[in-house]
């Protein structure tokens, strides 16, 4: 599926003017002319991203911004502005924004920021991929299989687990082979990565993964 | 009742008249009954002796009375008989064929005064007026009985009252054992030896008593020079001694009381005067005048015969108190009702009219005294308090820096207090004139000064002096004219040195006028931000057709050669005309602003005070109450004042359309709840209907004929950028309260 570029401003012209310039280059384009109007319409599973102009009626940059947060979807955002305050641009970036852009939009700030936003995209949306295959891995194990895990990721040795579960060290070691070959790790080191990826409760010391997080390793 | 009043007075006024008209009438030919008309009435007075005997005053007192009741219209004839002129016998025959003259007209009424005249008239009435009823006075009671006169002859008796004239000496003489009594040798007089005699042996108290009767004058003048002075003298008349010698009446009695150191008495009141004391007498007016009235009673008709003679109504007793005092006689022994003559009137009673006068000029003069007396009294009075009074004015102006002066055109004169001369910077000692003080002027306000000296209006100048150190002052002149127009008047003003308020005046005028450029470089950066935007977007949209188009030309063909470079010179421009935009929008942005910790409420009084002269020129008054224990706020101290004075001018043009007397704005500053610090501006003006109310924040929207549309979207932005609100509430036609709030130590956002 192509990138799509969702293009919100007030002013007609220029949501046209760049829905060209971007097609030019081989991006898809939504042009819309009212926030609401692309609220309405958002999919979230396309990828893509927003360029989004902060000062509008109704709903300004910011809030489209916020919307989009709170409904789930990790859309990245690209800003542009007429009047460059710096307030409100820190304000942008500190939500997560991919770039703040001022009008008049000099071209290779935009091209750069549609790049940078498009490789975010494909980033976030391959870890997303890595991640819901993991989670269906995980989904396969049975609660044993599960349980043992969860110590091994933990650091416990196959002994003390034997002793915490209250069986033999060889039941442990059976488990714990079985659980890794179900989700594909073939070392201790591969399982530990994979293992940091998800969400708690399966690691207690992992942190939540964000875009920041990736974006800036 | 009226017509018949008028009618009498009318016969009244006429009655004359007509007894005029009957006598011309009658009086030739009907002699006869001249009787039955009504003619004048007609008396004839007889004196026994000659004008300048006493006796004629009762005469003249008669002839008056009757004069006064006939109101003129009485015949009245007089004749003296002098019949004391013993020495010739005939005197009497010829003087009674003289009188036969009334024989042919005989009088209605005879009147005879003096014991002598009644005898007289008796014997030759028959000759001269046979009818005429005889009205007599001064005839003694001893004498009438003596003379038996018929009925028709009446009048007044003369008593000389012996007896009281010797009680009245024997009161004022307790002690006196001698009596002498004195008389001349008349008939009457003889007469009256008899009845001196008789008298005084009728009396309780007996005396030693001598009777110089029938004596020579000089020897009873001898007599009485021998006498001791505790004798008693008394005395009848004197006409005529012993040997015939006749005195003028009363010289004898003057003689007598010179020679005797004893007192004298006598009944006779015609003696008093010449050094007798007095006694109980009868005057010859009063006598006269009784007499009168008998003879009006005849004239009115009534019988003589019907009249009984009566007694001079008038005796008293009667004393010269002169005589009394040269006799050392006690005045307190005057028995009750004596009258006292001759007493040495008092100068106030002798000059009374002169002391009256006299008295009533030193009154006048006393008091005119006093008026002055106490008018300069008050005068000084005033006189100090108005100095009192100038010299408080003159300390009061001095220490107001202020000086009075006042000036006469006419002459040229001008007065100064002297704290005046020191406004202009004279000296002291210096002349306060005119040009003295017009000099002291600076050269370009000297014309301004000299005709605010001269003005005939009521004006204000205000000049500057230059003071000897150089320094320049400013000096208003307050001129008030006096006086009718056109005509050289009279000035009075006032100096007062305004340097600190023309000084004041020009830091507020420069303050304002600072505010006011913030105020415009603030809507210019507003408004370039505004159309900053507005450009920009164009720009963008621009800016991006030509990087597409450019894109859309194929790589490496040369036939599109000069639409790319086409395209790139749009791309260029475009980037000159945001870089223009850019550039101003960087020239306009505020400087650095400053974030300073500051006190809200001098701030605001110091905004008001800022207005002042705007406030008063639109006669809004203003009310501020600030609140207590407030934070320090930090941020820019202009930015907010420039907020305020914003906020206030809002208030005050809302204002415009209400009347004066309810223009009112006030500026409150509190601590709210939310732990923020707020202020509030509140007017008194038409408000805002609520469609407007969701509108004055954004750009270009104005009420105003001449507004930018501005003002509340810089006071928002400056309020935005101190991290506060500014909300506007209204009721539409009862006035507007803006509230600014904002966090206390609050940093500027932009600065952070």
């Amino acid at each position: 599926m192509a990138f799509t570029v969702f293009i919100v401003d007030d002013d007609a012209a220029v949501v046209k003017a760049l829905s060209r310039r971007l097609r030019i280059k081989g991006y898809e384009t939504l042009p819309y002319t009212s926030p609401q109007a692309f609220l309405a319409r958002h999919d979230p599973n396309v990828p893509g991203c927003a360029l989004l102009d902060v000062a509008m009626p109704g709903l300004d940059g910011l809030e489209l911004q916020k919307a989009l947060t709170d409904g789930g979807s990790q859309r990245p955002v690209i800003f542009m502005t007429g009047k460059g305050d710096i307030p409100t641009s820190v304000r942008a970036m500190r939500a997560g924004a991919i770039d703040f852009l001022t009008k008049p939009v000099r071209d290779e700030a935009l091209l750069e920021a549609i790049s940078r936003a498009e490789k975010w995209d494909s980033e976030s949306r391959q870890i997303q991929a890595e991640l819901a295959t993991i989670e269906s891995r995980m989904n396969s194990l049975t609660p044993r299989e599960r349980e043992v895990l969860s110590y091994v990721v933990a650091g416990q040795l196959n002994k003390q687990i034997a002793a915490v579960l209250g069986t033999v060290e060889q039941t442990v070691k059976v488990h714990r082979r079985r659980a890794m070959e179900k989700i594909g790790a073939r070392s201790m080191v591969e399982l530990m990565q994979i293992m940091q990826r998800l969400q708690p409760p399966f690691h207690q010391a992992g942190k939540p993964l964000t875009r920041r997080s990736i974006d800036n390793p | 009742m009226i017509p018949l009043h008028g009618g009498y007075r009318i016969i009244s006024r006429l009655l004359p008249i007509a007894r005029v008209a009957s006598l011309f009438i009658f009086a030739g030919g009907f002699n006869g009954i001249s009787h039955a008309v009504e003619m004048p009435r007609r008396v004839v007075m007889l004196n026994a002796y000659n004008l300048s005997e006493p006796l004629s005053a009762a005469s003249t007192a008669a002839r008056k009375r009757l004069l006064e009741r006939y109101r003129g219209l009485i015949g009245i004839d007089v004749d003296y008989l002098d019949l004391l002129r013993a020495s010739d016998p005939d005197h009497e025959q010829r003087t009674a064929e003289f009188l036969r003259k009334y024989a042919a007209a005989p009088p209605d009424v005879i009147m005879t005064f003096g014991s002598a005249a009644l005898p007289f008239i008796l014997k030759h009435r028959d000759a001269i007026a046979p009818k005429a009823p005889i009205v007599f006075m001064a005839v003694s009671p001893e004498n009438y009985s003596l003379l038996k006169p018929p009925s028709d002859v009446t009048g007044i008796l003369l008593d000389l009252d012996l007896s009281r004239t010797l009680s009245l000496a024997e009161r004022l003489q307790p002690n006196a054992t001698r009596l002498i009594v004195v008389a001349g040798s008349t008939r009457v007089e003889r007469l009256w030896q008899n009845i001196a005699r008789r008298t005084i042996e009728a009396r309780e108290k007996k005396y030693d008593t001598t009777y110089l009767f029938e004596m020579p004058f000089i020897e009873v003048v001898n007599e009485l020079s021998r006498l001791p002075a505790d004798a008693i003298v008394l005395m009848t008349s004197f006409l005529v001694d012993t040997t015939g010698q006749s005195f003028v009446p009363n010289t004898a009695s003057v003689t007598f009381s010179a020679a005797s150191p004893a007192p004298i008495y006598t009944p006779y009141i015609s003696q008093l005067g010449k050094g007798i004391i007095g006694g109980f007498s009868e005057t010859f007016e009063g006598a006269g005048e009784a007499a009168a009235d008998i003879a009006l009673e005849i004239l009115a008709g009534k019988s003589a015969a019907d009249i009984p003679p009566r007694r001079n109504p008038d005796g008293a007793y009667r004393v010269d108190i002169r005589a009394m005092q040269r006799h050392g006689l006690d005045e307190s022994r005057l028995p009750p009702g004596t009258i006292v003559m001759f007493r040495e009137p008092s100068v106030w009673e002798r000059h009374r009219v002169l002391a009256l006068t006299a008295s009533a000029i030193i009154a006048v003069l006393t008091a005119l005294v006093f008026a002055l007396l106490i008018q300069r009294y008050r005068r000084r009075i005033a006189e100090n308090l108005l100095k009192e009074s100038e010299e408080r004015m003159s300390f009061t102006a001095a220490s107001v820096n202020a000086g009075f002066w006042q000036y006469d055109p006419a002459t040229r004169e001008l007065w100064t207090t002297p704290h005046s001369a020191r406004l202009f910077g004279l000296s002291s000692d210096a002349l306060r004139t005119r040009d003295a003080f017009v000099s002291a002027v600076h050269l370009d306000d000297r014309t301004l000064a000299a005709n605010a000296l001269e003005t005939s209006a009521d004006t204000v100048n205000d000049v500057r002096v230059v003071m000897p150190d150089g320094q320049a002052r400013w000096i208003r002149i307050r001129t008030k004219s006096h006086g009718e127009r056109g005509a050289p008047n009279r000035l009075t003003g006032i100096f007062i040195d305004i340097t600190e308020q023309k000084a004041a005046e020009a830091e507020a005028h420069q303050k304002r006028e600072e505010v006011a450029h913030l105020m415009r470089v603030s809507a210019v950066g507003e408004l370039s931000g505004a159309i900053a935007h507005e450009i920009n977007q164009p720009l963008t949209a621009i800016s991006t057709n030509a990087h597409a188009a450019l894109d859309m030309i194929p790589p490496g063909s040369d036939e599109f050669a000069e639409l790319r470079e086409t395209l790139q010179d749009i791309i260029a421009e475009d980037n000159r005309a945001s870089e223009v935009i850019a550039g101003l929008r960087n020239l306009l942005k505020k400087e650095t602003k400053s974030s300073v910790s500051f006190d809200v409420n001098r701030l605001v009084s110091e905004t008001i005070r800022l207005l002042n002269s705007e406030l008063v020129a639109r006669r809004i008054t203003t009310s501020v109450e600030l609140g207590e224990d407030l934070a320090p706020l930090f941020g820019d101290a202009v930015q907010i004042q420039q907020l305020l004075l914003n906020l206030m001018m809002n208030a005050m043009d809302a204002m415009a359309d209400t009347p004066p007397a309810q223009r009112h704005m006030k500026a409150t500053t509190r601590n709210s709840d939310q732990g923020t610090l707020e202020i509030h501006i509140t007017d008194t003006g038409s408000g805002m209907p609520f469609e407007q109310k969701s509108r004055v924040f954004e750009p270009f929207y104005t009420t105003k004929a001449h507004g930018l549309g501005l003002g509340l979207t810089i006071c928002s932005t400056i309020v935005r950028a101190h991290g506060g609100t500014l909300q506007l509430t209204s009721e539409s036609g009862r006035g507007a309260m803006a509230t600014i709030s904002l966090p206390a130590k609050a940093l500027l956002v932009a600065a952070k």
